[in-house]
């Protein structure tokens, strides 16, 4: 039997003082994107329109026929304006890293389909969300991550107010984190450009459904 | 699978734990009680302290010495006061309605062990949360949970301020209004006697550490 002088004792960890116990709030759960496609192959996700986006899943309302047309006009469009080295992709996804997997609802990525058979793209030269019921979340969370991945160009298509708002510039500010810095509305009288083909105008008449 | 610590420092305050609303804008997914199983049963929630509020998955900071030794103190002086007759349970599940699922620190309940053999606590005569890092959750969201399920008698003990903060006549109709109507604050020289039991007098000393 072993006399208690020969057993080493190691120091245990002091728990924090009261006063010293941090603050950290309660919070929702966050996910990262292996989590978030085990739920979904379990089926935890059928029937609902969800994305994870910055460690949060969230849910969407079903689309309305105004932007699956919306949708569906913008791949045409760009397909057409971008042709054969580019890649038109439609609520697909697009890879930004362990927390944020979204499914925008236009992508231009180079390329062509065969590329991201195996894996998703990671960037996109050209991003648009046409906004139906989601336009306060396109606006602030969407934004705030396409600009964290430098996504260049960022359209919202506003159904509501016939409209498309163009965000550009995308830097780091010191308070509020990623943004775009240069932010234009163009209504339905005028045209849009993407910055990856400034020559070809686009009528914003012809984008909205 | 990878733990991710700190959120973005300044994402736009988009969802911030809000619930649905109801015209169809997006917000964080929510869950039945039987999905949240089958996410546990997935793993997902391995080596994290997890409760359901109103369909949305909270995760609990680790416990520090502080709110164990509180929890203890405030079994002890509650099984005293609380012969047979009432099941007295520390951080387990109460079942209050297919998307809410809480784990309050101590839960006093009508009844034997043997009543929660095949499924958790319903409703409980005291519900009593430590709170160290988890005031505003306790103040907030889990206060109108248990007023929403008309807990009687629902207690805090803020170890910060050392006090006992006391939530009596649950009121309210909608997650707007659901609150305690009588709201007292009790101080380390004073006691306090559960509802259920007037006559008894634990003393708010004897509950801090």
């Amino acid at each position: 039997m072993q006399s208690l002088e020969s057993v080493q004792i190691t120091s245990i960890p002091v728990a924090p003082f009261i006063d010293d116990a941090p603050e950290i709030p309660t919070q929702p759960i966050r996910w990262n994107s292996d989590a978030y496609y085990k739920m979904a192959e379990m089926g935890l996700f059928e029937g609902k329109r969800v994305e994870l986006i910055e460690g949060e899943i969230i849910e969407m309302a079903e689309m309305r026929s105004p932007h699956i047309t919306g949708v569906m006009i913008l791949g045409n469009l760009f397909t057409e304006v971008f042709g054969e080295n580019y890649c038109v992709r439609t609520q697909a996804t697009l890879d930004l890293g362990v927390e944020s997997q979204p499914e925008p609802d236009v992508s231009v990525v180079p390329g062509n389909l065969r590329d991201y058979a195996a894996a998703h793209p990671r960037s996109a030269l050209l991003i648009v969300e046409v906004s139906d019921t989601t336009l306060a979340l396109d606006r602030s969370l969407k934004a705030s991550i396409y600009a964290r991945n430098f996504i260049e160009d960022y359209w919202i298509v506003n159904l509501r107010s016939r409209c498309i708002e163009i965000y550009r510039k995308p830097f780091e500010d010191p308070n509020l984190g990623f943004i775009y810095s240069e932010r234009t509305v163009v209504g339905e009288q005028q045209s849009v450009s993407p910055l990856a083909r400034p020559k070809a105008k686009i009528k914003v008449s012809d984008i909205l459904p | 699978m990878q733990i991710i610590k700190e959120r973005n420092k300044a994402k736009p305050e988009f969802l911030n734990g809000r619930s649905a609303k109801k015209n169809g804008e997006p917000h964080g997914i929510r869950w039945t009680v039987d999905e949240y199983y089958k996410i546990y049963e997935l793993g997902l929630f391995y080596g994290r302290r997890v409760e359901l509020i109103k369909g949305e998955i909270f995760e609990m900071s680790p416990m520090l010495s502080p709110h164990a030794t509180s929890i203890r103190l405030v079994y002890e002086q509650l099984r005293a006061v609380f012969g047979k007759g009432f099941e007295i349970r520390t951080q387990m599940p109460m079942s209050f309605s297919i998307r809410d699922e809480p784990e309050p620190d101590i839960a006093v309940s009508k009844g034997s062990v043997h009543d929660f053999k095949e499924s958790h606590p319903t409703t409980a005569v005291l519900l009593v949360e430590v709170a160290l890092t988890s005031l505003r959750f306790d103040r907030a969201k889990k206060l109108k949970l248990y007023a929403e399920n008309r807990i009687e008698d629902y207690w805090i003990v803020n170890l910060k301020q050392r006090q006992l903060e006391v939530y009596r006549q649950p009121s309210g109709v909608n997650d707007e209004t659901f609150d305690y109507a009588e709201k007292l604050v009790l101080g380390v020289d004073e006691s306090v006697s559960p509802l259920a039991r007037p006559k008894a007098k634990i003393k708010v000393s004897d509950i801090l550490p």
